[in-house]
């Protein structure tokens, strides 16, 4: 290769990293400015970021309440009891743990939209119309590791409360009670599938503003629009309230296993 | 007035898995003080304690209770209680450990007879605070035998109360099961292949081996 030649071949290289690091730097600043725009919005109390995360706690809160009512009892029947057609129940509910949030949302929709059999209670692009998809996403969860918490229960116990009286109503109580930071557990990670589901609330939501736009459904709108750091926002809401619920479940595992 | 055996079994069999543990074809314990059921591990006496605490059915045959055929379980459960070999602790105070019984029976004055349970096992009215996981073997045991005795029942059933105990804390368990059959006539069935120990509580005994009663004496 000539001189000249080397001269540019090198000039050329030096340009290409130099453009590579340019690009570096633009990177990191647009990262660097969303965040700090993003964390901006938060502590400056944006009202569309605090309106999502204010119904996604609303939806998530309905929809556990109605998931722990049905669920904890029917988790304690299939971890109880013995029954035909229990190893079945027990594969049925394993297998919708990982039930897709869209298959779900697609079946909730056909039944509450207006031409479904119960359109005619307007659930659809409500709140408590997202609720019915989000329990059914959490009552698999929480009715498999209630089970499980009751299965793995000591076998003494059930021995230990019969001797000393309890039966019935008190007999239930007390061996929830015994399972209790398992079934805590159950609790938190049907609530941390909830408030980090798409699918559900996308399709039955609608995700209107102010009223049924939740943070997961806004940060996929807000990226899509390019607005990255109201994104970036609610991105770190959600990883601050993933933060909580993963300390609470390892909180709770070391309660559980004590 | 004649006085009806504590238990009459007749034509008793009991099952695990379709497999005969227990079977005893006639036996009369009479109310008379404390027994014992002695006999190597697989004898059938685990098997027998719970039946006669109301935790097993029979698969057949008849079980009298202070001359009556019990009608539910739940209820006889009310008069008879077993202390397991190694108790279990529900996962709450001591103070809530030995109330329980009490609060399933809807029974008031839970305060004094927890501290007079936690006296008759040598423990300070103190303990009732600490919480399950702060005890030691040795106390635990103690708890589990004090939540038993705050009962006051017709019957205490005993699985070898005195396994991986050391002798303190076994003579404490003899004056405790003793000074409850004095004072509430909570009579003791005992179930221990530990006999030096046993001198110290009765010498009325049921020898029993492979499921069986082989020889009563008393």
């Amino acid at each position: 290769m000539e001189r000249g030649d080397k001269a540019a071949a090198s000039t050329d290289l030096l340009r290409a990293r130099g453009g590579d690091a340019t690009k570096g730097c633009i990177l990191l600043n647009y990262l660097s400015e969303g965040f700090l725009q993003g964390f901006a919005l938060i502590f400056s109390g944006n009202e569309e970021v605090w309106s999502a995360v204010a119904v996604t706690l609303k939806l998530s809160g309905l929809s556990m309440l109605v998931t722990l009512l049905f669920g904890v009892p029917a988790g304690f029947a299939l971890g109880y009891f013995t029954f035909p057609g229990k190893g079945f129940l027990r594969l049925l509910v394993d297998t919708l743990l990982s039930i897709p949030t869209v298959v779900v949302g697609l079946f909730v929709y056909a039944f509450i939209s207006n031409r479904g059999p119960l359109g005619q209670f307007e659930l659809l692009f409500t709140i408590p119309g997202m609720a019915i998809g989000q329990t059914i996403l959490a009552l698999p969860i929480v009715v498999a590791l209630t089970a499980s918490a009751v299965e793995s229960a000591d076998s003494r116990l059930r021995f230990t409360l019969l001797t000393l009286g309890a039966r019935g109503r008190r007999l239930l109580f007390s061996t929830l009670w015994e399972g209790r930071h398992q079934i805590l557990l159950a609790a938190v990670t049907a609530y941390g599938r909830v408030t980090a589901e798409v699918g559900v609330s996308m399709m039955l939501g609608g995700n209107i503003k102010w009223h049924t736009r939740t943070v997961t459904t806004a940060i996929t709108l807000e990226t899509g629009k390019g607005e990255f750091s109201t994104g970036i926002a609610l991105g770190v809401l959600l990883l601050c309230l993933s933060f909580v619920l993963n300390w609470a479940v390892s909180f709770l595992r070391r309660r559980g296993a004590a | 007035m004649h006085k009806p055996p504590l238990y009459e079994l007749t034509n008793i069999v009991c099952a695990y898995e379709d497999e005969p543990v227990l079977q005893v074809d006639s036996l009369s314990i009479p109310d008379e003080g404390p027994v014992a059921f002695v006999g190597h591990n697989g004898s059938g006496k685990s098997t027998l304690l719970k039946l006669l605490s109301f935790l097993l059915p029979q698969v057949s045959g008849e079980l009298r209770f202070l001359g009556k055929t019990p009608d539910k379980r739940d209820d006889a459960r009310l008069h008879a209680t077993l202390l397991l070999q190694e108790p279990y602790l529900l996962r709450r105070s001591v103070f809530e450990n030995i109330a329980y019984g009490l609060r399933a029976r809807g029974e008031n004055s839970l305060q004094e007879r927890v501290v007079e349970a936690l006296e008759m096992t040598g423990l300070s009215a103190d303990f009732a605070r600490r919480e399950w996981y702060q005890l030691s073997g040795g106390e635990a045991r103690r708890v589990a035998l004090a939540s038993r005795l705050v009962l006051r029942t017709r019957v205490l059933l005993l699985d070898e109360p005195t396994a991986n105990v050391d002798e303190e804390n076994a003579q404490l368990i003899a004056e405790a099961v003793l000074d409850a059959w004095k004072r509430w006539n909570t009579t003791p069935l005992i179930a221990t292949h530990d006999l030096q120990w046993l001198d110290a509580v009765t010498q009325r005994r049921i020898f029993m081996r492979r499921g069986k009663v082989e020889r009563i004496a008393y």
